[in-house]
Formats: C-alpha cells, structure tokens, sequence
C-alpha cells in the first residue's frame, strides 16, 4: 500500500464529503456510517482544520445540519460549505430570476430570490419531483429564452440511500442540455469556485488539504483539478470498479472515513 | 460516378412523405398505385415510439392507402428484433399503445431497458428502476433519440434527453434502434433480398431519412412536404440523391430514371 506518511506529509486541512462518507440517507433520516460520528469528533480534537463540503441540493443546509446533529455529529451550519448558498450569491450578482426545478426541502434557501417571470432555470436534486410534467415545465422556460442560463447544483450522477443507489440531479441537468443544446453552469463539486470557496473558509492552501469522499469523479478528482489530495472512501456510493477509473485516481483509498482520520492523525505533523 | 445496380426496393418514410397527420399528400394513393405496378418491393418505414403497426394502417386504410401489415417496418418493429437478436427479457418504458408491437415478449425479471417515448413512465421512481437495471450491465436499447416534438399546446420533451440521462448515470450508450441508425435501414431491407445499392429511400426529413439512407449506400430523396423546411437538403454532405417537391413527383422520377 502506499506510504501514508508521504502521500499525508504537510496537510493541514480536511474537507469532508457529508453523504456517503458520514451518513447514508434514507427513510427516517438516514444512519450514521460506522465510526464516522468518532472519527468527525477525534478530527476536530486535532489540530487539523476541518470543513464539511457538500453537494446535498435536496435539503437546506439548517435541515442538513439539524439530521447530521440528532444522528450525533459535531457540526453547525457555518461549518458547511453547500451549493444552494452559492447559488444565491450568484443570481443575486447576475440578476437573474430563477425557474427553480428543485426539491420542497431546499426551497426555503431561496425565499429572499425573486422568481416572477423567469429568466433562468436552477435544477437541483429534486427526486421525487422529476416528474416529465416539471422536466417539461424547466425545457419550455429555457426555450423560450433567448440566451437560456441553466444552473446545476452538483452534477452526481447518482448518491446511495439505506434503499439503494438513486438518480442524482446531473442525469436530468444532462437531459436538459441535450433537449435544448446548451451547456449548464455547476454549482457545487467539481467546479473549482466551490472547491476554492471551501479552501477559504476553511483558511487552508489547496497543496495543504485533502479531500474525502465517496464519489470518484466529483469529489476526487475535482479536488484533485483544484490542486488538493483526495481519498476515496470504499462507503457509500463507491463500487470497486471505481479504482480503476479511466480518468480519475485518488491518492489513497480507504475503507471509511474512521480509517482515513487513523491515517491523518498517524501520519501528518502533531 | 460508378454505375448502380439497377433497383429493386423502395423504402417510404410514412408521416410527412405518404400523409400529414390525417390528411394524405395529394395523389400520393395514385403515385403508390403506379410504384406498384412495377416489379419494385415497396417497404414503408417510420420511426414511432407510440403508434403500434395496427395503428398505423388503421390510419393508412381510412386514407385509402393500399399497404399491409408486413410492408411496415418501424422503429419498435427494429427494437423488437433487437431484443429477440439478444435473447433479453425489456423492462419497456414505452406508450401503452405500442405494447401490441412487443406482444410474446417475456418482460418478467427484466435484464434489459427499452426506452421511447412514455411521459406517463418517466417519474423518478421507474427511471430509478431503469437506472439500477443498467448498472447491473442490462443493455440500453432507444427506439430514437428525439430532442423534442411539437405539441398542440407547444413543445414537449422528446425521448433523447430521458436517454442521454440514463447513458450518463450509467456511463453507458444506448443502442439506437430507428432511423438515422445504420441498422434501421439494413433490417428494413432484411427479407427483401436486396442490397442497399439497390433500394432507394423517399422522406421528408434530411438526416434522418435521407442522410441515414445514404450512409448504408442507398440513394435518398427528399420530399419538400411534412416537416422540410428551406434548405434542408443542404443540411447533408454528399446531398440528397434528388430533391423534389413530393411523393409523385419522387414516384415519377423513379419510373424515368432509375427502373
């Protein structure tokens, strides 16, 4: 296996995945993933800067905040770097008016967002609200545009709930750009904006951090374009045949995020 | 240019090139009569996802169309082949009205996706379903990949982009059954006997009848009614074997020229 104290040396800064990495959704909530609620604990008993960088799009971030806490976790919301924040900012700099194809749960994020006569769409984790009806509503909006601005939060391909894997909101930002022939904007992993924005809240050089999580393609190799290390965890969505991606290897793989922190906590500078 | 082979079949495009909806082109029954007063095999091929072979020539006899079942080779006719050439057992999320097309075809425990164009299936639940099949390797079969079509009350979202989510969630890509996919039209001649150098195929739609045809070797022709729209014929590189402004005039052509 690769030398751990090599591959760690000089990291001052984590970044944590949220879903598939500390917890698996699901019915009722969800379940904490064995160990991580110690594991997030020891990691901020440390002197390692942590931050949690996710691409969850179906909740708020205070809905989030508040299932990871009553699970057990050790987190508040200004710890949390999230793509529905970000997006604000960015329709409240360009002035744009969203569509907002997303799910009940996120949409208290964009109460302060002027929505009448839309001049953009957002697409979000929606699940059970990607019905044709509303895919159908978001296609007319944006046709009827001259210069049609689409807005991804994320684009997953698909995360893993305690039922099973489900479909991510990039399958359906994908079918959008296909119907209209346009390229969608990502909020949210792999853009590096998001991944820089994390770094600097978290206070850390992206050469001094890494990042882990479950997703091979959005979250190790987006850190990885951004100049940072990534672990992938073998926990949530991960399948084997992720190690030997075609494009993208992560620095490290381990089996849960309790097995990473041993790893740091052994391994990078007291 | 190299000599061709004299011809021996005619592929038809239906909606746009025979009819309009419900309207038949006109002198379109009396052009077909005269095709068929030669020794051509005519063969009638159309990309459907929700008009099964029963209703197409439900619609053709009330326009007075002289056409028989086995004549109508459409893209849920190519699927239905495909799944048979495979041995796979569809989980099919296609219109209700084309399950006729696929009657005999064994659907329990599916380890196959056959996708149309099915507003009433694409909810997050069965594309969830379709999704988790095809991760477990079942193939991808699309009866076409349509961005969009219009509508009475404007434009709708078309199967392509319920196809590309499921090829990006998998990193798969489907297999295209219906035109402009090469083996549309060399499973429409199957049974004819002949080759492509030897059929000519007449449509409205430049890349997906005539430019599809064209690049299996058939000549194409390409009518200026049903969708054509100016200019269309120069869409394609090389250009429509003969472009004109209907199916008479593309029957006439035949019986001058090619025959």
């Amino acid at each position: 296996m690769a030398a751990w104290g090599e591959l760690l040396a000089g990291v001052r800064g984590v970044l944590l995945d949220i879903s598939g990495v500390l917890y698996d959704g699901g019915e009722g909530g969800g379940e904490p993933i064995a160990g991580s609620v110690e594991a997030v604990a020891r990691l901020k008993r440390s002197p390692l800067k942590v931050r949690f960088c996710t691409n969850e799009s179906q909740k708020s971030r205070g809905d989030l905040v508040g299932l990871l806490r009553r699970l057990g976790f050790d987190i508040s919301e200004g710890e949390v770097t999230a793509p529905a924040p970000a997006t604000c900012l960015i329709l409240k700099e360009r002035g744009l008016r969203p569509h907002l194809l997303v799910h009940d749960g996120v949409r208290s994020e964009f109460d302060q967002i002027d929505t009448s006569n839309p001049n953009c769409v957002v697409i979000a984790d929606a699940g059970e609200s990607f019905s044709y009806h509303n895919m159908n509503k978001a296609f007319q909006v944006l046709m009827e545009l001259e210069n049609p601005v689409l807005l991804s939060l994320g684009k997953g391909r698909y995360y893993k709930e305690t039922s099973g894997l489900l479909l991510d909101v990039g399958p359906y930002m994908k079918a959008l750009e296909y119907a209209c022939g346009i390229e969608a904007e990502v909020v949210g992993k792999p853009s590096p904006e998001f991944f820089k924005s994390a770094l600097q809240e978290m206070g850390v050089e992206a050469h001094q951090a890494v990042m882990i999580g479950d997703d091979i393609v959005g979250d190790v190799g987006g850190a990885q374009r951004c100049g940072m290390r990534a672990l992938q965890v073998r926990t949530g969505k991960y399948r084997p045949s992720d190690e030997h991606h075609p494009e993208v290897k992560a620095d490290g793989y381990v089996d849960n995020l309790a097995e990473a922190v041993d790893l740091l906590l052994q391994h990078t500078d007291k | 240019m190299a000599a061709r082979r004299a011809l021996k079949a005619v592929l038809v495009d239906l909606n746009g090139t025979l009819h309009i909806e419900d309207a038949a082109v006109p002198g379109a029954q009396e052009a077909l009569k005269r095709l068929r007063a030669t020794s051509v095999v005519v063969k009638f091929v159309t990309n459907t996802t929700k008009e099964s072979k029963q209703d197409l020539m439900e619609r053709l006899k009330k326009l007075e169309f002289d056409i028989s079942e086995d004549e109508i080779f459409t893209s849920l006719t190519a699927a239905r082949n495909l799944v048979e050439q495979k041995q796979v057992r569809p989980m099919l999320l296609v219109d209700d009205r084309a399950l006729p097309d696929f009657k005999g075809i064994q659907t329990s425990d599916p380890n196959a996706v056959v996708i149309g164009l099915a507003p009433e299936h694409f909810h997050y639940q069965i594309l969830n379903q379709a999704f988790r099949l095809l991760l477990d390797g079942a193939p991808l079969i699309a009866i076409h990949k349509a961005r969009y079509y219009k509508r009475k009350d404007g434009l709708a979202l078309g199967p392509g982009p319920f196809v590309t989510a499921l090829e990006f969630a998998t990193d798969t890509k489907a297999t295209v059954v219906g035109k402009p996919a090469q083996t549309f039209f060399l499973e429409a001649l199957r049974g004819t006997g002949c080759e492509p150098e030897e059929a000519v195929m007449i449509g409205d739609d430049c890349r997906d009848d005539v430019g599809g045809a064209q690049n299996v070797g058939m000549r194409g022709i390409l009518v200026k009614t049903g969708k054509y729209r100016a200019a269309d014929e120069e869409k394609i590189n090389p250009a429509p074997y003969l472009t004109c402004e209907s199916f008479p005039h593309a029957v006439d052509h035949i019986l001058q020229h090619l025959l």
